[in-house]
């Protein structure tokens, strides 16, 4: 990420290049924007700035066979306090700190611990609200460093059933179930959304979920999530690939 | 291997959204949202996501064509200039210059439309220049000129987060402005009241805290009501009304008879939420206008746009953070089509051809004799176009056979003319019919700046070069003016149009390009070191004092009847881009409204025995077109709705061509239609 | 809410939940009404989205039912249902929607009572928990 026309631009540069003034501060999705010019590199190592979460994501796009993990070279960023605080994270700090300094973990989310208070019904009419606001511009899958179908189901009138928006709850339900192996918590999907619905905190409260019943947390290159195992722990065919 | 993101502004509402085009080998790749820019703020809505998805299409233009024997036939760019020049200067010398109209894109960059006017000016002697503004908001630039003395939104799109009361008409903002929508959803979470005024239920007025349902063509009724009930309950704000304004007392006479039970028998508002709404606007601190179509296509849109003045100045609602009247526009760069000038009646920087001084000053700056006559808007070349006064058309880059309304007319017009060439990029409805067909670089391939609706100068950088052997309009443009034999046209990039355009426009005197590339500047921007103007008015309105005009309702020019019992209202959905030449050829967004449709409400749906998904056909006095029916509540009973964007059922078959008399706007929001069982 | 009588959508696999199903129709079991019977391969083929749009769109329960664990036809299908219901329901929670409102079971060709009893308990427990609160919510 650096300095461009006033902004703060994303930039793939080449060896020999100038780098430019590179600002850290402005928290792009490198994953992301990895996966999209990923097939285009054709040979040779990239190297990526990553940030805890990035890495955990690669890890993800790894084991899944999407990356080549020999090709990718990590460049340690550790958030800043503001960073950290915005995402309520609990894991902020990269294998090896190349830039930045080590912050501490945010130790919990208010917003979380909100609803899981709140009863079935105010909890219904939270999300109601909140996701009445959603205007389909899909910037939560597009920006998901694991969001990697190439046919979403979202885009199928058969699961998301309305004309127009905005899409039922059908459409974030779905989303998250998809996630609940995959999300490592970037806190994208939350930064992009126009209509600012709070979507990191529903991911956090479904990875504890997911923690407390299956014992998985996502992003840890040598585990295999429990939705492609057997009740024994066998090994079965990535479920994504029924896609 | 080489990969790149380029900053660019997105080709589709006039909002100015700046992202990321990714480029892999000459490739678009996707689209990654710019997180520092002031306006998007690093989100995007479901069009901006996909604005590559068009631009390499294989439908995409590549080679001149002329017709021959009834068909289009590929030719080299030589022989199409030639052809141009030939015919149109032949058709020129024999019926005169104001023979000829060029219209002018809300698509293309501001240095291309500064181009576009010139050429009709200088090159050809006419003043006959008009865009698609014409079709959308030219009521606001004659309404804001009289109540304010300049037509451009008068805050701007952040300012919509602090707002404390938005009120919001004739705009269904979450789908057609998303970004703009995004910030009232922002304003409301803050606590900020939204009060939506619309015959139909929008995605925001379902979320909003009021929303009043007027029948269609009564807005200076309810209007009017609000204003009265501000009168009558002490709620005006008497030192912006003693100290800015003129001409109150017309006003308090004009809706002295608004009472709000004759309003709620006129618009169907009940009395008691028009009151309310009226209430909240008037007393907040911090109160913003927002308005669209809904307001403007009307034959008398120019009074509804001086009714709305009239709403914000009795309240001092201007000239203030997060306050004032904003229009919201809808192209990508229609605000800067009319700022360049491309407008009949008016010069770059909204100077009046028919002032003596104003055209003193072109004629020096472009060296030659410039026509006094103030030209044929688009509605009314039409017309003329049809009884065989107008006998050539030059258009860059709109496509009138489907988004102007009677279609059967404009099919007619443009069957009646000696000389039809359109610049375009891909082949559409109206290109389809032309003699010659340029080729035209889209957004992605050239260099440029749009206006967006809050007055920002936004940049376009090139991403990729055109397809083929197609050119950027500015190339067109001056090739054309030099072949005509015009000075003045030796550009070699836009960065010098926009010297030129900087040095006679006022309002641009400050822009270059230099300086836009790393500023958001809005205007008006006088000199080199001034740092552009967010807020307009906030000292005094730019003709001085603002003028209260005192309005009166008038019906719609065709209201319902027995043989054609409902109104008939068009508009936008989110996923299509008006005429769909772009949209449709993005996968993503076709697959989600893939077809026409008609929206009908269930009780009217119930008793004509129609059901959900059922083809009918709809019709007008000029027309008739076969689409599915969607059976809901979202729209009043007695009233339909249509979006314009499908070709294969054109909404505009139907619509009426009656104009305001000012403006010109056609009447698109309102005309009379029948459903039946096809 | 004796009045209230629940939709629901039973997935049953064709070789042992749906035979079930047709043993118990013969057999002339008593089962409620409203409940609606939908035959798939295998209980791995019910997609998680279809559970949750058929929830989304008001639907008072969803049943799901496969063959015993080691008896798939498909060898480890019912290992994935298995893994992803337990995963489906923690989202209704979350959203705010109840949990029991989802239930898999087991139910093999042979057991036509179980099919019984399986289903008249869950129209019982959907019957307590009340009509589905997304059949007033309109999007």
């Amino acid at each position: 990420m650096r300095e461009e026309h006033g902004n703060v631009a994303p930039a793939l540069v080449s060896k020999g290049e100038d780098i430019g003034e590179v600002r850290v501060e402005v928290p792009y999705q490198l994953i992301t924007i990895l996966e999209t010019i990923y097939s285009w590199v054709p040979k040779g190592r990239i190297a990526v700035i990553t940030r805890k979460c990035d890495e955990k994501a690669l890890a993800e796009l790894t084991k899944r066979g999407y990356v080549d993990d020999k090709r990718i070279v990590r460049i340690g960023l550790a958030c800043s306090k503001e960073q950290i605080a915005r995402c309520r994270c609990g894991d902020p700090v990269p294998t090896k700190v190349d830039l930045g300094e080590a912050g501490l973990p945010h130790s919990k989310d208010d917003l979380s611990e909100k609803l899981a208070r709140m009863s079935p019904e105010e909890r219904l009419q939270f999300w109601v609200r909140q996701f009445r606001k959603c205007n389909k511009c899909f910037a939560c899958t597009h920006n998901c460093p694991v969001c990697f179908c190439d046919d979403c189901v979202l885009e199928e009138r058969t699961f998301v059933a309305e004309h127009g928006i905005p899409p039922g709850l059908s459409f974030h339900m779905i989303r998250s179930y998809h996630l609940i192996d995959k999300c490592v918590e970037c806190g994208e999907c939350e930064r992009s959304c126009p209509a600012e619905i709070p979507l990191l905190t529903l991911r956090k409260m479904l990875a504890k979920d997911m923690k407390e019943v299956y014992g998985y947390v996502p992003g840890d290159p040598k585990t295999v999530s429990p939705l492609n195992t057997t009740l024994e722990g066998e090994q079965m065919e990535d479920e994504c690939d029924e896609c | 291997m080489s990969v790149k993101h380029v900053l660019t502004t997105c080709p589709y509402c006039g909002t100015g959204c700046n992202f990321f085009l990714q480029v892999a080998d000459g490739r678009l790749v996707g689209v990654v949202p710019c997180k520092t820019d002031e306006i998007s703020l690093g989100r995007l809505c479901i069009k901006g996501y996909n604005a590559h998805a068009f631009v390499q299409h294989p439908d995409r233009l590549k080679q001149p064509m002329i017709r021959e024997g009834g068909q289009l036939k590929q030719v080299t760019w030589e022989k199409a200039m030639d052809r141009v020049v030939k015919e149109i200067t032949r058709i020129r010398d024999k019926y005169g210059p104001d023979s000829v109209v060029v219209l002018a894109s809300a698509k293309c960059t501001n240095e291309e439309n500064y181009l576009f006017q010139k050429l009709a000016r200088a090159a050809l002697g006419t003043n006959n220049v008009d865009h698609c503004a014409r079709l959308c908001h030219a009521s606001t630039v004659t309404g804001l000129l009289y109540s304010f003395g300049s037509g451009a939104m008068t805050n701007t799109i952040p300012e919509f987060d602090d707002a404390d009361c938005i009120l919001v008409t004739g705009s269904n903002t979450l789908e057609a402005h998303p970004m703009i929508g995004a910030r009232m959803l922002r304003a409301l979470d803050k606590g900020a009241k939204v009060i939506v005024v619309d015959p139909r239920e929008t995605p925001l007025s379902r979320i909003s805290h009021i929303s009043l349902h007027q029948k269609p063509g009564t807005d200076i009724a309810w209007i009017n009501g609000m204003v009265k009930v501000i009168i009558d309950e002490g709620l005006v704000n008497e030192e912006f009304v003693r100290q800015r304004t003129t001409a109150f007392d017309e006003l308090k006479e004009a809706v002295k008879d608004y009472s709000p039970d004759k309003v709620e028998a006129t618009t169907g508002i009940p009395m008691g939420k028009l009151v309310e709404a009226a209430r909240i606007y008037a007393k907040s601190d911090k109160a913003m206008l927002a308005y669209a179509m809904g307001i403007t296509q009307h034959s008398n849109g120019t009074n509804i746009v001086k009714a709305l003045a009239n709403l914000a100045m009795v309240t001092g609602h201007l000239g203030r953070e997060s306050t004032g009247v904003n229009p919201l526009r809808g192209q990508c760069n229609v605000q800067g089509a009319c700022d360049a000038g491309g407008l009949p009646n008016l010069y770059p920087g909204y100077q009046r051809v028919d002032d003596p001084e104003a055209k003193a000053k072109f004629e020096r700056a472009w060296g030659k004799q410039l026509p006094g006559k103030p030209g044929l808007t688009l509605t009314c070349a039409i017309k003329e176009a049809m009884v065989g006064k107008l006998k050539a058309m030059i258009i860059f880059g709109e496509n009138i056979m489907l988004s102007d309304p009677d279609l059967g007319h404009v099919e007619e017009a443009i069957g009646e003319l000696e000389f039809l060439v359109v610049s375009e990029i891909f082949l559409s409805e109206t290109a389809q019919k032309a003699h010659v067909v340029l080729p035209a670089a889209c957004y992605a391939e050239k260099d440029g700046t749009f206006t967006s609706t809050d007055r920002a100068i936004r940049v376009l950088r090139k991403a990729v070069d055109p397809p083929g052997e197609a050119r950027p309009d500015w190339k067109i443009a001056c090739e054309l003016g030099r072949r005509l034999g015009s000075p003045g046209f030796d550009f070699s990039s836009p960065a010098e149009v926009m010297k030129e355009m900087a040095s006679v426009t006022p309002q641009y005197g400050g822009i270059d390009f230099e300086r836009v590339d790393k500023q958001v500047l809005r205007w008006p921007c006088p000199t080199p070191d001034h740092q552009g103007t967010r807020i307009l008015h906030t000292q005094k309105f730019t003709k001085g004092l603002g003028v209260f005009a005192p309005v009166q309702h008038a019906p719609p020019m065709e209201e319902p009847s027995e043989e054609y019992p409902f109104i008939l209202t068009t508009g936008r959905n989110l996923f299509h881009y008006h005429t769909g030449t772009m949209t449709r050829r993005s996968p993503k967004l076709e697959r989600e409204a893939p077809e026409p449709y008609v929206e009908i409400n269930s009780s009217d749906a119930k008793r004509l025995n129609i059901v959900e998904d059922e083809r009918v056909s709809v019709s007008s006095v000029r027309g008739s077109i076969t689409l599915k029916a969607r059976v809901t509540d979202r729209i009043i009973q007695g009233s339909i709705f249509i979006p314009f964007h499908y070709a294969e059922a054109a909404a505009n078959r139907l619509t009426n061509a009656a104009l305001d008399p000012i403006s010109n706007i056609p009447e698109l929001k309102v005309c009379a239609a029948k459903v039946a069982k096809a | 809410m004796t009045d209230f009588r629940p939709t629901i959508l039973a997935f049953c696999c064709n070789w042992c939940s749906y035979a079930g199903a047709d043993l118990a129709g013969v057999s002339r079991l008593q089962m409620p009404p409203n409940v609606h019977i939908i035959r798939v391969m295998c209980s791995a083929s019910v997609k998680p989205e279809y559970v949750l749009k058929a929830l989304s769109q008001g639907i008072d329960g969803v049943l799901v039912l496969g063959c015993h664990i080691g008896d798939c036809h498909y060898m480890t299908g019912n290992h994935r249902t298995a893994k992803r219901m337990p995963l489906v329901q923690k989202v209704l929670k979350e959203t705010g929607i109840d949990e029991r409102r989802l239930k898999l079971d087991w139910v093999s060709a042979a057991e036509g009572e179980k099919f019984q009893k399986v289903i008249v308990d869950f129209v019982q427990e959907v019957q307590m928990l009340g009509p589905s609160p997304l059949r007033e919510v309109r999007f």
